[in-house]
């Protein structure tokens, strides 16, 4: 790995501890995705839709990073300015680590979409053309990626150039592909979702789906943030760039969209299940089968609502390292298992307690290993934040005088 | 891994001023102090009564006294003078009621959520835009009352014993409107009226007449701006703004339950109640600027409600209005993926369909309301889009003019979802063609007139910008302003 250029006459990052957790997570990963194939007794249905779960869930990850890119920039904001390096990082890793990894899912579609292995496609899947078909699916998805990482690179190019020019021009560059890109996230999110995802079932529809899936994500990558802030801040110089009012506002929005996410679940459910319309309702009806019935009414309205809205509501939970910490985690547990909910009714219509969770936990490992090792490359290549962002004096909580420079350290000005 | 700098309390961070073109404009122009700001909001009231005024409030009082003649002509008459007719059995009155509604929902989100955002710009809107929300929801009230025809027995909606035994029905979405809307108004008024204290205390020690100085006193509940009195006050202002917020939210979520909880094509779809939201801030902002810009530059309050104010408020009603295209987006894509015939035909050939383009192009007739369909779209889709350039957002009368556009444009999506799913029914021996009477179209004009009368009054007896709260965003009261007393670097 390359050396950071803002790193010179510095000692080297002190993760030591960290170094071989990508690999470790790599290895048991595909340990037990391969047993959990194994034991399921599905052979490649199973990998292919524990492969899809994994890809779901990293998708979030990186389509939460680049909307807070995106935000960050729409609405001038200061307060985010020392985690915007980190989100355009995990937004890079849209493409092309995403698309190599969805590579499985491309050449195992006819075993994942059951509309893809229909010889007499019925009235619902003609009623998609041209979008489900074999040829506009992967059409679709190319234009995804094409779509996320033009907009992705781009934010992170014109980031990385006003380290070296501090130029407002890249601010007004990067302004225009976040205006731009929002419109464009929103649509390819909610295709993504709906492709993806809500094909497993192609009969059931819902207007609210992208939504859902938005809020999940955004959801799920707040609480990463924090903890890769946290740990850069306590490792590296960013410790002096970070201030409370950064983990503050991370863990308002955490628990914003903690409302948020149970706002739009419980519409949808709410809605479909007073007009109790057949072609609406067995989407869920799938869903009170068995143990996923537990998981619907127990797991996911407790663990994904209740616990963090009831944690995240005081002002100092969210600022604790001893709760946020335990959170992020837990967060990462109800997104996957928010995501069973969505797509493993489709393979296991009884129960989620199969072989098959280990599989998908092991796959979820691997995905996890294989984008650290690309993030902390990222990371290692380039400034960790924003060296001249226009917001950065306000971030810091410091008057600069127009057109002048000063050097901060923890104590003040030098 | 490779070498990253270490945090070390020696570490230096260099901090730049950001380039000229992109320095932040201060929320308050020509950085006056506390005095200057005290008087320029004060002197709102204690000038003379401006002639433009008078002539409003004359029109305002002329047109609510119309509405409430017809008022008193429905109770004399029934519903039927209304252009109700099978199948379209709610008309105007439901439209206007949303409508009002959504038109009620800036002022609390200024209030509650945007300060819970910490968004500092608030301040200088905040007053007036609660104030527009609770007199629009006092119109909104009217309708729902009015439409159940015998207006005496409009208490028969609160859960209390009646003679007849007769109990509300509350699986109905209209049950929760009561409820929603009524403790939407209830909580608005009491946070209204605590962020008012402070300053009806200023217009106490002001007041050069006795009348004046007992009646702002009254209200003023003896407030002495001590410090504990302070404390209580913003404590007390957190928990009305947490309360508050969920039910901003609420209101209309709820609102949109009354159509999609149905199984009519166009009304039920699972994505109404973060759109109609979306919508009612859309709206409320448009009516916010619509009142806020001409106003600025009539009562000299241009270095308050600044160009970055008007700027914002375009940059929220450009987000919430975007999303609203989303949600018809999402309408239509859902309603062709679906393959649902019934969804189909009510969004192409009830909607969409105009005689020049889609019409020809998909070999259908035109729909009955296309019109009302191209209107609401070119309002709330296209219109909200001219407010990404910057030259439009700082164009006062280009501003003034697309917000009325967003008012208009909103009015007709309610129209659109209320007309278009009713006039057709399952059977095609059951359609029929709405149109409003003169009493509708008169009814809904003089609740303008009960509206403006209100916001008139508010404007000539209350404050209108938070005069307290407006002081604390000065830069004489920002630690990290050399004028609130900070050094270079940081040194206070």
């Amino acid at each position: 790995m390359s050396t950071n250029p803002h790193s010179a006459g510095r000692s080297g990052l002190e993760l030591s501890k960290f170094r071989n957790l990508p690999v470790i997570l790599i290895v048991a990963g595909a340990i037990g995705a391969g047993l959990g194939v194994a034991a399921s007794g599905k052979g490649v249905t199973q990998f292919a839709f524990s492969w899809l779960l994994a890809f779901m869930f990293a998708l979030s990850l990186c389509m939460g990073g680049l909307f807070l890119v995106i935000v960050h920039h729409l609405f001038d904001a200061s307060w985010s300015v020392p985690t915007r390096r980190l989100c355009e990082h995990l937004a890079c890793l849209l493409a092309p680590t995403m698309l190599i990894l969805f590579l499985p899912i491309a050449i195992l579609a006819k075993t994942i979409y059951p509309w893809m292995r229909l010889t007499n496609p019925d009235h619902a899947v003609q009623s998609k053309y041209p979008l489900f078909t074999t040829p506009g699916y992967y059409i679709a998805s190319a234009i995804l990626f094409g779509i996320w990482w033009l907009y992705s690179n781009r934010l992170r190019y014109w980031s990385l150039r006003q380290d070296e020019t501090g130029s407002a021009d890249c601010t007004r560059r990067m302004r225009f592909f976040a205006a731009s890109g929002v419109v464009l996230f929103a649509l390819t999110l909610t295709l993504a979702a709906i492709l993806w995802m809500k094909g497993l079932m192609s009969e059931w529809y819902s207007t609210m789906y992208g939504v859902t899936y938005f809020a999940a994500s955004i959801w799920v990558t707040l609480p990463t943030v924090y903890v890769i802030t946290l740990i850069l801040q306590r490792t590296t110089v960013l410790g002096n760039l970070v201030k409370e009012k950064t983990y503050y506002m991370l863990g308002s929005l955490f628990l914003a969209f903690t409302v948020f996410w149970a706002y739009v679940n419980f519409s949808q459910y709410f809605i479909i299940w007073n007009a109790n319309m057949p072609e609406e309702t067995f989407w869920y009806v799938l869903r009170e089968k068995g143990t996923w019935d537990v998981v619907g009414k127990y797991i996911i309205i407790f663990g994904h609502f209740f616990i963090p809205f009831v944690m995240l509501l005081r002002i100092d939970f969210k600022l604790k390292l001893a709760t946020m910490l335990p959170l992020a985690a837990w967060a990462w547990a109800m997104h996957f298992v928010d995501l069973e909910f969505q797509i493993m009714p489709a393979v296991h219509p009884n129960t989620i307690l199969t072989p098959g969770l280990l599989s998908d936990l092991g796959c979820v490992l691997l995905f996890t290993g294989v984008l650290m090792i690309v993030f902390i490359r990222s990371l290692n290549r380039h400034p960790l934040y924003p060296l001249k962002d226009p917001r950065i004096a306000e971030a810091m909580d410091v008057y600069v005088p127009p057109a002048a420079e000063v050097s901060v350290t923890p104590q003040g000005a030098k | 891994m490779a070498a990253q700098p270490v945090l070390d309390e020696r570490s230096l961070i260099k901090v730049q001023a950001p380039p000229a073109s992109l320095e932040r404009e201060p929320l308050v122009g020509s950085q006056h102090g506390p005095g200057w700001l005290s008087d320029r909001i004060a002197g709102v009231i204690e000038g003379e009564t401006p002639g433009w005024w008078k002539i409003s409030f004359a029109i305002s009082v002329t047109m609510m006294t119309v509405c409430f003649a017809l008022i008193l002509y429905l109770m004399s008459t029934g519903v039927g003078i209304w252009g109700l007719q099978h199948p379209v059995m709610w008309g105007y009155a439901i439209i206007n009621f949303v409508w009002w509604i959504g038109i009620g929902h800036a002022g609390t989100l200024i209030s509650a959520i945007l300060f819970l955002l910490r968004q500092r710009w608030r301040t200088s809107i905040n007053r007036a835009a609660e104030a527009m929300t609770i007199f629009a929801v006092m119109c909104a009230g009217i309708f729902p009352l009015i439409h159940i025809g015998r207006i005496w027995y409009g208490w028969w909606l609160f859960p209390v014993p009646n003679s007849n035994g007769i109990w509300p029905q509350f699986r109905s979405p209209l049950m929760w409107d009561v409820f929603a809307v009524s403790t939407y108004f209830t909580v608005s008024v009491l946070f209204w009226y605590m962020g008012l204290i402070p300053d009806l205390a200023v217009m106490r020690d002001r007041a050069k007449t006795k009348i004046r100085k007992f009646s702002y006193g009254l209200f003023a509940l003896g407030w002495t701006g001590s410090n504990r009195h302070w404390s209580n006050y913003e404590k007390a202002y957190l928990i009305l703004a947490g309360l508050s917020t969920p039910l901003v939210l609420s209101v209309h979520s709820i609102v949109s339950l009354d159509f999609s909880v149905s199984q009519l094509p166009g009304w039920h779809t699972t994505i109404f109640p973060p759109y109609f939201v979306a919508g009612a801030v859309y709206s409320g902002f448009g009516m916010v600027l619509t009142l806020l810009v001409p106003l600025r530059r009539m009562l000299k309050l241009e270095e308050i409600i600044t160009v970055r104010h008007v700027e914002l408020m375009c940059k929220v009603t450009l987000a919430t209005g975007s999303i609203v295209g989303y949600a018809y987006g999402m309408e239509f894509f859902i309603a062709w993926y679906s393959g649902n015939p019934y969804e189909r035909f009510l969004f192409l050939q009830n909607r969409a369909a105009d005689p020049f383009i889609l019409g020809p192009l998909f070999h259908v007739p035109p729909a009955p309301y296309w019109w009302a369909f191209w209107t609401m779209v070119t309002c709330n889709v296209v219109v909200p889009q001219f407010f990404w350039f910057k030259k439009v957002r700082t164009s006062m009368l280009a501003v003034f003019f697309l917000s009325i556009l967003v008012n208009v444009g909103m009015w007709f999506e309610r129209f659109v979802i209320v007309i278009t799913s009713l006039h057709r029914e399952f059977l095609p021996s059951n359609w029929g063609y709405y149109g409003p009477t003169w009493v509708d179209i008169l009814q809904f004009l003089g609740t303008f007139g009960l509206f403006f009368t209100f916001f008139l009054l508010f404007l000539r007896y209350i404050p209108l910008i938070a005069i307290a709260e407006v002081k604390g965003v000065t830069p004489q009261a920002d630690p990290h302003h050399p004028l609130g007393g900070a050094k270079v670097g940081g040194k206070h």
